[in-house]
């Protein structure tokens, strides 16, 4: 049974084979998708991996907010980065629409080019959930869960391994994936889920590189909803806390770190890292 | 057929969940014996025949069996077995227990196989949005009490913790549904939860696995798990929110 077969030892043949590729300067000429570009971690994933990638390399940001998004390109366009010749496209809709994938994997397509070296998919997306209904589970369901592993699937399938080319995947999770919290049964479920789609990839494929990032408590507009809206009085109380405390992690700090790993390419694959791990 | 035993699970109100077959069906006829006069079993499938047939075998002078034709995959399916719960009047039983059993194992196949977000979504309302709406839609119809006992078993699986290639799917549904459970169990300090692996159980989805994959293991005979499950929750000295597997018991 081959499958078995890459289950040891030779796994890590073939991945400290890949570690060659891997500079810590820079992510090489890279194609990078980052969905919910428009705001909070993925607007920072953004800004920061413009800065680590190599000229002729292409952006392809995708949120729901065109507005947001057109800014952010604007912003990448006066860049260093953007001088020196960073292509830049979005796609404002739905990835929890069949739609949305559509236009998403067309842009990618677009975007690609001979030259790239490194394929690398930030999936950031994420909703919090209001739920009771199940028309509302699966619309949430769809867009945290499904969505990640239909895209995924797509640009695996549009980028397949061949000599010369880097594939990274990264998984923006949580703490909530490996803990529950109370009043966040949704999106434990759903971090939970995406911590084993990727974990379930990586064994699969040891030629990938794939990485759960948990980012830490984000001062982002999620945390916002979170201190004012978690169901649960003792957790809205210990977010509370955490903001007026100074605790929350700027986006800044955090993308560092998901940087320096992406960098480093030392993690196992299909690993789940936190913020405060390193 | 049952044994001669004090113990049992009270005036129960029973759901299970995929009861037509497989491990759900297995339960379904061990489950009187557990079961005080007076209670009800709600067995709920898709097939009706499949359902009446296993009623007209189980023993019902000891308790009230109803058949619940749902497709739990949908929200009427879902919808309509609470309904019919909730005709039931609560003060007549001590103990609500609900057998989240239903499930699907969906393409055991490569991971950029998986880009139909329809097929997707199909499998995951199905096997996790409809566990979660349904164990909601109970607990708040059948809300604690003073001398109601609440418990809930989501069927799981080893593979709930640990990624194997091909089997993205499935292992995704049960890695959520055992977290979903955790949390309700964080949550609700009344209601009791198990996520319970039976482990390799001889039924039609290990058929389904053999013809996916060509590979076949040594299966389990559902009776056994299904017979440690019960014991688990006459004993119910388990922590709620735990994970146990058959195969370590």
């Amino acid at each position: 049974m081959w499958l078995k077969f890459l289950l040891n030892e030779n796994k890590m043949h073939v991945q400290s084979d890949l570690q060659h590729h891997a500079s810590s300067s820079d992510l090489g000429r890279a194609l990078c998708i980052i969905t919910g570009a428009s705001r909070g971690f993925g607007r920072t994933v953004a800004k920061e991996l413009s800065l680590r990638v190599k000229p002729g390399s292409a952006f392809v940001l995708v949120a729901r907010s065109e507005s947001e998004l057109q800014t952010l390109r604007a912003e990448l366009a006066e860049s260093d980065a953007g001088r020196a010749g960073l292509e830049v496209r979005y796609v404002a809709t739905d990835l929890g629409l069949t739609e949305g994938l559509e236009k998403v994997t067309k842009a990618v397509q677009e975007a690609a080019s001979e030259l790239i070296e490194h394929v690398l998919l930030v999936n950031n997306a994420g909703k919090s959930p209001v739920f009771t209904e199940m028309a509302e589970v699966n619309s949430y369901l769809s867009f945290n869960v499904s969505s990640v592993l239909c895209l995924t699937a797509r640009i695996l399938q549009a980028f397949p391994q061949r000599p010369g080319l880097r594939r990274t995947i990264v998984n923006i999770s949580s703490l909530c994936a490996l803990k529950p919290f109370p009043s966040w049964v949704l999106y434990c479920a759903g971090k939970a889920a995406r911590d084993m789609i990727f974990k379930v990839l990586a064994e699969e494929q040891p030629d990938l590189r794939v990485l759960s990032y948990a980012p830490g408590p984000l001062d982002t507009d999620m945390q916002l909803e979170a201190r004012s809206k978690s169901g649960d009085a003792t957790l809205r109380k210990s977010f509370n806390e955490m903001f007026t405390r100074g605790q929350l992690v700027s986006c800044e700090e955090s993308c560092n770190k998901l940087t320096k790993l992406l960098m480093e390419d030392s993690y196992t694959s299909g690993a789940h890292i936190d913020f405060y791990d390193i | 057929m049952c044994d001669a035993s004090t113990k049992d699970l009270g005036r129960c109100l029973c759901v299970i969940t995929g009861a037509s077959k497989g491990f759900g069906r297995s339960l379904a006829q061990q489950m009187p014996c557990v079961l005080q006069t007076g209670s009800v079993m709600l067995l709920v499938a898709r097939t009706a025949r499949l359902l009446q047939e296993l009623k007209a075998e189980l023993d019902t002078h000891v308790l009230l069996v109803h058949c619940v034709e749902a497709d739990l995959g949908t929200a009427e399916g879902v919808n309509k077995t609470v309904e019919v719960a909730k005709k039931e009047n609560v003060n007549d039983f001590d103990h609500v227990l609900l057998i989240n059993n239903a499930g699907s194992l969906g393409a055991i196949s490569q991971f950029s196989s998986f880009t139909d977000l329809a097929e997707v979504n199909a499998y995951i309302s199905f096997n996790i949005s409809s566990a979660l709406a349904l164990t909601a839609g109970l607990l708040q119809a059948f809300p604690q009490r003073p001398g109601l006992r609440r418990t809930v078993v989501n069927m799981s699986s080893v593979l709930a913790h640990q990624p194997l290639p091909l089997w993205v799917l499935y292992s995704t549904a049960k890695a959520a549904r055992d977290m979903m459970f955790k949390v309700l169990a964080k949550e609700e300090p009344n209601v009791k939860v198990l996520n319970y692996s039976p482990g390799p159980v001889d039924t039609e989805m290990q058929r389904e696995i053999f013809q996916q994959t060509g590979v076949s293991r040594e299966l389990l005979p559902c009776q056994k798990p299904g017979a440690k499950l019960l014991k688990l929750l006459l004993d119910s000295d388990f922590c709620s929110g735990t994970h146990l597997d058959f195969l370590d018991l």
